[in-house]
C-alpha cells in the first residue's frame, strides 16, 4: 500500500478537479452587474455611433441628433390638416384622409394598436377600467391621501354620450394630441395607426351600443338566441 | 548500506499517471468549452440601471405590452429605449413625488436623456433586426426570456453567433403567431406544438438565411 499522504493527496486532487467546473456552474447560475472581460476584441467595438448610443462631443450626448426645430422632413409637408390634424376647413373630419381606405384589415390593426397603447387605461372594450386606471385609483383612495403626490383622473369610458359625440376627426386629433390628463401619442403611434385607432374606436362604440338595424337582415333571424 | 529498491506499491504509479496524463487533455478542453462559452460568460448580465425601473411590474403585473415602450421592434431594426415622454405619460400623475423617479422627472425638465445601461450588446459588425424577426413570429421570450418576472433586467440568451445559428437552421420550434410575439406566457414548443408551427413556417415562409451577409453588412 501507498503511504498515507500519498493516498489523502490524491483524493485531494481529484475532489479539486471538480472544483472549477463547480465555480463555473455557480457563475452560470448567478446574474452578475459587470459585464465579462473582454479578452479577444476582434472588432466587436467599432469607433462608430449606433442607434441611441452616447456622444459626449454634444452637450445632451445624444449620438442621433434631434431634428432642428422648424425642419421638414421629406414628406411630412403637414399642409394636409384632413390627414395630419383630423380637421377639414376648421371643423372636424368625418371620414378618413384620402390616402387611407376602410377595410376590415385597416379596422384589424386599429383594434390591435388599441390593445397595445389605449387598453392599458381604456381598457379592452372601452369602458375606462384598465389596470393602469384601477391601480392609480387605488393609490388615490389610499386612507392617507393619494400616494406620493399621485393626482390620477379617471380614463373617460368611450360609451360615455359626449365621447359618443365626437367625429372621427377629432378622435384621432385626441390620439395625436391628447385631451386634458391624456398624453398625446404622436411619438409612440405612426399617423396611420392613430386613423386606424380612431377608426376602431367607432366600431367599439358602436358595438356597445348596437339595435338591431345593426345585424344584417340575413342573421336577424338567430338573433332570439342570443336573449 | 543498502540499495534503494523502489516499494511495491509505487507500481501503481504507472496507470495512474498514464490515466491522469490521458484525461488531462479531454478535462481541459471540458473546461474551457464550458467555462469560456458565451452562455457562462455574456449571459446573466445584470447592469443596475439608473432607474430602478421594473419589468415585473409595468409587463408582468400590470401586463402593458412590450410595444407601449419599446416602439420600434416591430418597425425598425432596434427595439428602442422609450424617451421620456413615454413614463410621463402616466408618470405625470402616477406618484410624481416618489424619489425613486427623482431622475425621471429631472429628464424631464432639463431635456436631458437618461441614461440607461445598455444590456443586449451584439459586436459591432453582426447587424440585428428586431421587425424582421418579431414581424413573422419569432416572440419576445424566445430570446429575451420572462422578461415579466424580471426585477431587473438581465441578459438571457448568451448572443452568440452559435446561438443565433442554431435558430436560423432549425426555427420551427420558436415559431409562434405574429398576433402573439409579446405573449410572455406562451411558450410556443409546449402550447402550439410542432404541427402548428410547421404551418405557420409555411404560412408565413419562414426560411432563414444562413449566409455570411445576412448578419455581416
Amino acid at each position: 500500500m501507498p503511504p498515507r499522504w500519498l493516498v489523502f493527496l490524491a483524493l485531494l486532487a481529484t475532489v479539486a478537479a471538480v472544483l472549477p467546473f463547480t465555480i463555473v456552474a455557480r457563475v452560470r447560475a448567478t446574474p452578475d452587474a459587470n459585464r465579462a472581460v473582454h479578452i479577444f476584441q476582434d472588432m466587436d467595438f467599432q469607433a462608430k455611433f449606433k442607434t441611441q448610443t452616447k456622444n459626449p462631443l454634444f452637450a445632451d450626448h445624444r449620438a442621433m441628433r434631434p431634428a432642428v426645430e422648424g425642419s421638414v422632413a421629406r414628406g411630412e409637408v403637414y399642409a394636409d390638416t384632413h390627414y395630419w390634424e383630423g380637421a377639414v376647413q376648421g371643423d372636424w373630419a368625418d371620414g378618413l384622409p384620402s390616402q387611407l381606405q376602410l377595410t376590415d384589415a385597416f379596422i384589424e390593426r386599429g383594434q390591435q394598436r388599441f390593445n397595445i397603447y389605449c387598453s392599458a387605461c381604456h381598457g379592452y372594450s372601452g369602458y375606462g377600467d384598465g389596470i393602469v386606471n384601477q391601480r392609480a385609483m387605488a393609490l388615490m383612495s389610499n386612507t392617507n391621501g393619494p400616494v406620493m403626490g399621485t393626482r390620477w383622473v379617471a380614463a373617460k369610458s368611450l360609451h360615455d354620450p359626449l365621447v359618443r359625440e365626437h367625429r372621427l376627426g377629432m378622435l384621432f386629433n385626441i390620439a395625436t394630441n391628447g385631451i386634458r390628463n391624456m398624453a398625446g401619442y404622436q411619438g409612440q403611434i405612426t399617423t396611420d395607426d392613430r386613423w386606424a385607432i380612431a377608426c376602431y374606436v367607432q366600431a367599439l362604440q358602436r358595438s356597445q351600443n348596437a339595435t338591431t338595424q345593426d345585424v344584417p337582415p340575413e342573421l336577424r333571424k338567430d338573433l332570439p338566441l342570443l336573449k | 548500506m543498502s540499495r534503494f529498491s523502489f516499494p511495491r506499491w509505487s507500481n501503481l504509479l504507472l496507470p495512474v499517471i498514464i490515466l491522469v496524463g490521458a484525461t488531462m487533455p479531454l478535462y481541459a478542453a471540458y473546461f474551457v468549452a464550458y467555462g469560456f462559452s458565451p452562455k457562462t460568460l455574456d449571459a446573466g448580465y445584470q447592469p443596475t440601471q439608473p432607474i430602478p425601473f421594473s419589468h415585473a411590474l409595468h409587463a408582468g403585473q400590470l401586463g402593458l405590452d412590450c410595444r407601449y415602450c419599446h416602439i420600434g421592434v416591430d418597425r425598425a431594426a432596434s427595439a428602442s429605449i422609450p424617451v421620456t415622454q413615454t413614463c410621463m405619460n402616466c408618470h405625470t400623475t402616477i406618484r410624481p413625488e416618489s424619489p425613486k423617479l427623482a431622475k425621471l422627472n429631472e429628464s424631464n425638465l432639463t431635456g436631458m436623456p437618461v441614461e440607461w445601461t445598455r444590456v443586449h450588446k451584439l459586436p459591432d459588425f453582426a447587424f440585428f433586426n428586431h421587425a424582421a424577426h418579431v414581424t413573422r413570429g419569432v416572440g419576445c421570450a424566445t430570446c429575451h426570456g420572462r422578461i415579466d418576472k424580471m426585477e431587473v433586467v438581465y441578459q438571457f440568451s448568451p448572443l452568440s453567433m452559435g446561438w443565433c445559428l442554431e435558430c436560423h437552421r432549425e426555427p420551427v420550434t420558436n415559431l409562434r403567431s405574429p398576433m402573439d410575439v409579446t405573449n410572455m406566457r406562451l411558450d410556443p414548443a409546449k402550447d402550439l406544438g410542432i404541427d402548428e408551427q410547421t404551418r405557420l413556417q409555411a404560412r408565413f415562409q419562414i426560411s432563414p438565411s444562413e449566409n455570411c451577409t445576412t448578419c455581416h453588412r
